[in-house]
């Protein structure tokens, strides 16, 4: 069990070599909380604070402090800018309240409750205060059906993600046999790459860093298919070792990108700052629905490739059975190369537009990674179309299971659907039952 | 037998597990037009001996000739654009694919040809002709032997080696099957067929090879074959000898 124990020493010195430098960057980076204070500004303390609706400063609103008796010790009218600051004589606990008598017409406070604030204030810092801006929601809130639209329309944003990084990781397990762990990996570098581009390095434009990251990525699964994984197979590794072997490459690539990117989250410099459009019962914003299109161009291109072209039905091929496609005269090995381009691609692909649609970080595609597998499994391993529509499902799911439950519960959801759903259909939505004989 | 063999296997060792030798220096040659018959017990080697011939198992020692070019170490999709084509025994068709697309992929290397190439597979196996459109995994075993020898034959090959092709099918069908396996001969396709049903086998053979335990134990034409007394004792049992 040579190969065994090659996965094995791979993981030890993974994580042997890593591990220390977790903590740290974990502990270095983690950005502040938003009530307390960010900057000494001189000596003075003061509360301040800033305020915007949908992304524009809000000028000329009164925001009062007293004591906890009542006394009245400043006032102040945020600028044009939404700023404003009230400096305080003495450190202690100070009640902070906004007149909403003097808030522009058609700006109210996201919530109409919550006009005043008790905070404590130190010496030398100043504090802010945050007053969240919006629409005025009616007082009982979205009905179920709206709550519903919504979360609807977020799972299957989501979805289309989930459903694209999971196509490659479905066709290269069809083609190959093997489960790769470290695909989650393709996804975050797909997002940090594209993130290095357009915030950090040369600062392209988030659409030339986006097509760059996905050419590296493309590379890189092409490049790991032909250094690592085509050996292997030639020597006959079997599937388990290969198995522990993307464990091994999962942490290794994951905690590069850990050393080199930290462990904070970041966003991209573009479409960072969006205002929601109203269709119907549903808000989203701009960005949102152009990923949304784009994804569902991508799966309907990809699923055409596989459909039509010449090389997408020697892949359907070489899934259904590799000995009888080589008979057949396909170059397995050229369509297994191509499959690992395109999956690491398409992977990259999701990570950045889930890096858009959040942020970017170095374990977003290891959280994504689970889903994918839910994804893959329900709709049928071993099927393109299948990942495709487990993946819309899956996100769904939980999606729409944060209506009625916490959002920490949510991947119980996808999970669940997918063991019920493989208890109707054990071969998969999509998966087929084959005739024997 | 004077010219070169079409397909010459020399003293081929292979096996599957390392250490293991199924194959143990076995000897086959395939002239031109002919079918050649390899039979013998379960176990003795007959598909791993295609298999190796064709590529799809690394060969240990021993050598593979196509009209005088070594090939034994070339890879099957190799193999099929220099004309050789193999129909394996189970597992002979893409079952997601439709009959169509499983017709296309015998014609991955030269997609040009599809359509001309269709038209003659066609007229030999009517059946899958009204199937093109059915996924291929919804054909009964019969159809999808006929499919599989199909899909071989869309390159127009020299040579085709058949594995087991009667395996597993009703009497009516393995008659259809030995039919048509000696059409494709009289279309000029020299054949290597491995079948467990030796008797039908030697019946169509111009010549046998009977493989015990890896090695080559007989050979000869097929009809001596069929009535030689110690091959009717070892391997074609009671029922031919009361023929």
């Amino acid at each position: 069990m040579q190969q065994s124990r090659l996965g094995s020493v791979l993981i030890l010195l993974a994580v042997a070599l890593l591990w220390p430098t977790v903590g740290s960057a974990l502990g270095g980076d983690e950005p502040g909380t938003p009530t307390t204070t960010t900057a000494a500004a001189g000596d003075v303390q003061a509360y301040e604070g800033t305020l915007t609706e949908a992304g524009e400063p809000v000028e000329g609103v009164t925001i009062r402090v007293e004591t906890l008796e009542g006394e009245e010790v400043g006032a102040a009218e945020s600028g044009a800018d939404g700023r404003w600051q009230i400096p305080i004589a003495a450190p202690g606990r100070y009640r902070v309240t906004i007149d909403t008598e003097t808030l522009p017409d058609g700006v109210d406070l996201a919530n109409p409750e919550a006009t005043t604030f008790e905070t404590d204030i130190f010496a030398g810092r100043p504090t802010v205060v945050l007053f969240a801006l919006g629409e005025r929601v009616g007082t009982g809130g979205p009905s179920d059906l709206e709550r519903l639209a919504q979360s609807a329309t977020n799972g299957i944003k989501f979805g289309l993600i989930i459903a694209m990084a999971a196509v490659g990781l479905s066709l290269i397990f069809a083609t190959t046999g093997l489960i790769n762990f470290a695909h989650g990996e393709l996804v975050t570098l797909g997002a940090v790459i594209a993130w290095f581009l357009n915030a950090r390095g040369p600062r392209w434009s988030l659409v030339v860093a986006s097509l760059v990251s996905l050419a590296i990525c493309g590379l890189f699964g092409g490049a790991l298919e032909r250094t690592v994984w085509r050996p292997l197979r030639v020597r006959q590794v079997g599937l388990f070792q290969l198995f522990v072997i993307t464990i091994g490459l999962s942490l290794i690539i994951r905690h590069v990108l850990l050393i080199w990117f930290g462990g904070q989250r970041r966003g991209y410099l573009d479409y960072r700052i969006q205002t929601q459009w109203e269709l119907g019962p549903v808000s989203i914003t701009p960005r949102d629905l152009a990923i949304m299109a784009l994804s569902a161009l991508i799966l309907v291109g990809v699923a055409t490739v596989l459909q039509r072209t010449r090389m997408g039905k020697a892949t359907r091929a070489v899934a259904d059975n590799v000995d009888l496609s080589e008979s057949s005269g396909i170059d397995v090995q050229r369509v297994i190369l191509v499959v690992w381009i395109a999956g690491a691609a398409l992977a990259a692909i999701g990570g950045i537009f889930l890096g858009a649609l959040e942020s970017v970080d170095w374990q977003m595609g290891t959280r994504l990674l689970l889903l994918m597998f839910a994804a893959v499994i329900l709709g049928g391993l071993g099927t393109a179309y299948g990942a495709m529509v487990g993946g819309i499902i899956v996100g769904l799911v939980t999606e729409i299971s944060t209506i009625w439950v916490p959002s920490a519960l949510k991947l119980v959801f996808a999970l669940g659907a997918m063991v019920l759903a493989l208890l109707v259909r054990p071969q998969g939505i999509l998966g087929r039952a084959e005739r024997i004989g | 037998m004077t010219t070169t063999p079409l397909v010459e296997a020399r003293d081929l060792v292979a096996g599957y597990v390392p250490g293991v030798d199924i194959l143990r220096g076995c000897t086959l040659e395939l002239h031109d037009g002919e079918i050649v018959g390899v039979i013998g017990p379960n176990g003795a080697g007959k598909s791993t001996l295609i298999k190796a011939m064709f590529g799809l198992l690394a060969v240990r020692s021993g050598s593979v000739h196509f009209r005088g070019e070594d090939i034994t170490v070339s890879t099957p999709h190799r193999l099929v654009a220099k004309g050789i084509g193999y129909v394996p025994q189970v597992a002979n068709v893409f079952p997601t694919l439709t009959v169509n697309e499983n017709l296309e992929m015998g014609t991955y290397l030269r997609p040009r040809e599809f359509r001309k190439r269709v038209e003659a597979v066609d007229a030999l196996f009517p059946r899958i002709g009204e199937r093109r459109r059915q996924r291929a995994g919804s054909l009964s075993g019969g159809e999808r032997q006929m499919l599989a020898m199909a899909r071989a034959l869309m390159m127009d090959p020299q040579v085709l080696f058949l594995d087991e092709p009667s395996a597993g099918l009703s009497p009516v069908f393995q008659d259809q099957v030995f039919d048509r396996v000696r059409d494709i001969n009289a279309d000029g396709v020299a054949i290597v067929m491995v079948e467990q049903n030796a008797r039908r086998c030697l019946e169509i053979a111009d010549r046998g090879y009977v493989l015990d335990q890896g090695r080559n134990a007989y050979t000869g034409e097929g009809r001596d074959l069929l009535h030689d007394p110690k091959v009717i004792e070892l391997y074609l049992g009671t029922l031919a000898q009361a023929d």
